[in-house]
């Protein structure tokens, strides 16, 4: 009885702190650095039903940002567990339920760091009509990966894709509401706009080229491979062609942690800086049957030394 | 005495049941006359047509400053988001839907609860604009409403258990329900809510006993509707003939539309009058073509959902001016003449008298001080556009961030969801309205689910520096605006009218207020601790008028950032029902 009662009050003081405060007033849990080794478990943000990133695989969790994220918590030496983001209409909105506010739905419910947030300076300090810096409680840090735009087509219908033009005669597939979807019903003025076919996501696009609707799929390079490494049988293949008048043609994938937990940014940042320089997170990828190419960041400060070396050699 | 006390708290709510089975069933009649009875309110919009007018005027302008609160009631719990609920009153018992798809049922002479109903909401639902509901239906022994993650609900009226479930869309593909359902001749008519992107808009009809599904009628070009005997789907036409007429591609797959306010009816025409929501893609630029029936009223027949007529009040749309807003029928005369009419104050800025036979445009003019999207509208009602006036194509965007399109009222509408009034002793409108801007550009940086996207920015901000809101009493036979009440946050409140010469609206400031319906002056404010946004209604108990009123701030006005937060930014939240009464020996005014 005694020590029954004695673990009812360890309970009660170990729940009377932070946590059962922010319960009661209905916010984020503070989950620092320290907080989250010691509760031996961290919250990877990453969207759901999204492959190949993060998606349900026979009921587990797979992907390359579920590798990369049970990689995080295997080094941090904590638990891995998974914070499915659904996404809203924007990454600002992601990043606002997701990361620092929590959605007005589930206002406790936020992820300790958050996957397949694009890093890019512009945006991080873009600022609002009012003046204030519009994702100020957020870091974003730790690029690991560059995305970029891709074609795949169906050879039986087309002999190559050799430039955007033979899409006024041959019909496309894309995913609703995308930057590939707004490229194909605006660019040359709205001249592939009757040839694009609109799906809920990639997959559904790649089922359509299956079923004879449509004679290729644009979407992001991974998501491509991804389709065409599942449905090999087909022979569907990536195309090669140029983008020309797309607005932005690679943009690199990072992180974003709440901006009082750079702590935690910085350990998690440490650990993924490591696989990208020795080719583990590359391994992911190829797991996956993806191509992969390091963040222009790395390709910049990597070549500088690269170049150095070479200088030092015919320098000496 | 223990025994003796259960004994007799047993034969009184014994007896309670006895009553309330039976007789006090809600009838097609009991919905059909709404609009002439006065010691009920069974219908959302206090009778079919929605004209939100009580015959009442036990209450009246020499009065009312003696009116005076009865009971309130908190509907509880930490869900306090925007309450935007009309309540319904019957044999003295009070629905009421409040924030996150929760009903109460409410004895409306203590203020007691009778029951509470939560919907258990699934993880993972988005809702674009707060966790709302406006309100029940009631029907037999019924009480039916719409959930956030796109269900209709039937719950017994005396217990609160449910009847039966309905899914009517799939929360998933971004599908909710916020409206109140309406039922018309034993059909119960509802629409959907549902995201930026991807959904079509419908209006359904289903058996209010049972749940079964009667006939759906999509809302935007190209696709089939049906009519449902023994389970069996029946084509019963395409929306629009043929789908491409008005769109490029195969946008009319995904063409928006949402029926997201509910609806209307008219039994002098028999028809239903729903509005429709903008078209996606929101960038115009994308979808030329007038892509009906997008932004538009529509006349539905409630026996099979067939159209019988449309009118867009926003072709193209390019500026987010969902054409949702309630169309309300009225008569008048016109050399002698009724015509039988309808009117509607349109997000746009507009407001259009419509003929409610034929769906022909009679008139219409501003009813917000300045427009800048439009010169006017033409003889058919169409909208003259006005040069440079249309947000760019954000396809076109240059490095930098465009020039901002300036445009006004601002996506929030000159008049957003909250029902306005009609007068029959005045024969004025009362519309509660806002005079905001907006500023749109394109942005030169965005994201969307891991990849570079192309964004619009926006802010809306305040026309003048000391209000936002503007009640106005319009006169829909010239135009005129009769009067006018200036409040400084945006008015996001539906308005009640009655015989008694009053108009009743609730502010974000907290305030139930009541006006003189013909000079406007203010006659009657009360503050109930949060901000109403919700609709009043008035009825009659014992032979003393009562007013009731959700108080609760919150609705899509909060979530907008810009200037306009700085007005609204300390209002509180809540989620109350408060309800006043004359008390009887007041009446004289004294």
């Amino acid at each position: 009885m005694t020590s029954m009662r004695w673990l009812t009050v360890v309970v009660l003081v170990l729940f009377s702190g932070a946590v059962w405060a922010e319960l009661v007033l209905n916010r984020p849990a503070e989950r620092s650095y320290d907080i989250v080794i010691e509760s031996g478990y961290l919250n990877v943000g990453v969207y759901e039903n999204f492959p190949p990133y993060s998606f349900l695989r026979e009921g587990e969790p797979a992907g390359v940002d579920i590798e990369l994220g049970r990689r995080i918590a295997a080094e941090l030496g904590v638990e891995f567990r998974v914070h499915w983001v659904v996404p809203d209409e924007t990454l600002e909105d992601d990043l606002r339920n997701n990361v620092w506010k929590g959605h007005y739905l589930a206002r406790t419910r936020v992820a300790d760091v958050m996957l397949r947030v694009p890093y890019d300076k512009v945006y991080a300090y873009m600022r609002d009509s009012t003046g204030e810096v519009i994702n100020e409680q957020v870091v974003l840090f730790g690029p690991y990966q560059q995305e970029q735009w891709q074609i795949a087509f169906d050879p039986e219908d087309l002999d190559a894709v050799q430039t955007m033009a033979v899409f006024q005669y041959h019909p496309i597939g894309v995913e609703i509401d995308t930057l590939p979807d707004t490229y194909l019903t605006s660019a040359f003025r709205g001249r592939l706009r009757d040839q694009t076919h609109h799906y809920r996501n990639v997959s559904d696009a790649f089922g359509a080229m299956v079923a004879g609707d449509v004679s290729a799929v644009m979407g992001m390079r991974a998501e491509i491979d991804y389709a065409l490494a599942q449905r090999g049988e087909h022979g569907f293949r990536p195309a090669s062609n140029g983008f020309p008048g797309i607005s932005k043609q690679v943009w690199d994938v990072g992180m974003a942690v709440k901006h009082t937990h750079r702590q935690l940014g910085y350990a998690i940042e440490a650990i993924v800086d490591r696989m990208v320089r020795n080719g583990e997170l590359a391994a992911i990828f190829d797991r996956y049957g993806l191509r992969y190419t390091m963040p222009g960041f790395y390709q910049e400060i990597l070549n500088d030394t690269v170049n150095e070396t070479i200088n030092v050699t015919t320098g000496g | 005495m223990r025994s003796n006390r259960i004994g007799m708290q047993f034969t009184a709510s014994a007896l309670a049941l006895a009553v309330s089975y039976g007789a006090n069933a809600v009838t097609d009649e009991d919905i059909m006359n709404d609009h002439m009875t006065t010691d009920d309110v069974v219908s959302y919009g206090m009778g079919l047509q929605g004209q939100r007018f009580s015959t009442l005027d036990t209450l009246n302008t020499d009065n009312v400053r003696n009116l005076q609160p009865a009971w309130a009631f908190a509907f509880g719990g930490e869900k306090m988001r925007g309450q935007e609920s009309q309540p319904m009153v019957k044999d003295g018992v009070m629905y009421v839907s409040a924030s996150y798809s929760r009903v109460y049922a409410i004895d409306a002479k203590t203020g007691e609860e009778l029951w509470q109903y939560d919907a258990r909401l699934p993880d993972g639902i988005m809702p674009c604009c707060d966790v709302i509901n406006r309100g029940v239906a009631l029907y037999d022994d019924k009480v039916i409403f719409g959930t956030l993650d796109a269900k209709l609900v039937a719950l017994n009226k005396d217990t609160g258990k449910v009847v039966w479930i309905k899914k009517v869309a799939d929360y998933q593909a971004g599908y909710s329900i916020t409206a109140a359902p309406i039922i018309v001749n034993g059909k119960l008519i509802t629409g959907v809510s549902g995201g930026e992107f991807g959904i079509v808009g419908k209006v359904e009809a289903y058996d209010p006993n049972t749940g079964e599904i009667l006939w759906t009628r999509p809302t935007v070009e190209g696709h089939m509707g049906y009519v449902y005997k023994d389970g069996e789907a029946i084509e019963n036409g395409i929306s629009g003939g043929e789908a491409g007429r008005t769109w490029p591609g195969d946008l009319w797959k995904t063409g928006g539309a949402a029926t997201w306010l509910g609806g209307t009816y008219d039994p002098v025409t028999d028809s239903l009058f729903f509005g429709t929501g903008n078209p996606a893609p929101w960038n115009s630029h994308l979808r030329p073509g007038d892509n009906l029936f997008s932004s538009s009223r529509l006349a539905i027949d409630p026996n099979d959902g067939s159209i019988k007529w449309h009118f867009q009040t926003t072709p193209h749309d390019g500026w987010d001016y969902d054409g949702v807003n309630e169309l309300i029928s009225f008569d008048y005369e016109d050399d002698g003449d009724v015509v039988h009419a309808a009117a509607t104050a349109d997000r746009n800025g507009f407001f259009y008298v419509l003929n409610r036979e034929t769906g022909d445009f009679i008139r219409g003019f501003p009813f917000v001080d300045k427009i800048t999207w439009a010169e006017g509208l033409d003889d058919n009602g169409r909208p003259i556009y006005a040069d440079g006036g249309r947000p760019g194509n954000p396809a076109d965007v240059s490095a930098d961030k465009g020039e901002p399109v300036l445009a006004q009222p601002s996506f929030l509408g000159g008049k957003n969801w909250m029902p306005m009034a009609f007068n029959q002793e005045t024969g004025l409108f009362y519309v509660p309205s806002n005079e905001w801007a907006m500023d749109i550009w394109n942005e030169p940086v965005s994201y969307k689910k891991g990849a570079a996207y192309l964004g619009a920015g926006f802010t809306i901000r305040p026309v003048n520096d000391d209000y936002i809101g503007v009640l106005r009493a319009i006169d829909p036979k010239t135009g005129e605006e009769v009067w006018r009440h200036e409040n400084r946050a945006p008015l996001w409140g539906g308005v009640m009218t009655t015989a008694g010469d009053l108009v009743f609206t609730g502010t974000p400031e907290g305030y139930l207020k009541a006006f003189d319906a013909k000079t406007g002056e203010e006659l009657y404010r009360f503050n109930t601790g949060s901000g109403v946004v919700g609709t009043p209604i008035t009825w009659e108990m014992d032979g003393e008028q009562y007013v009731s009123v959700a108080s609760g701030w919150g609705g899509a006005v909060p979530l907008w950032g810009g200037e306009v937060a700085r007005v609204v930014k300390d209002f509180n939240q809540g989620g109350m029902v408060w309800t006043f009464k004359l008390p009887s020996d007041r009446v004289a005014g004294n």
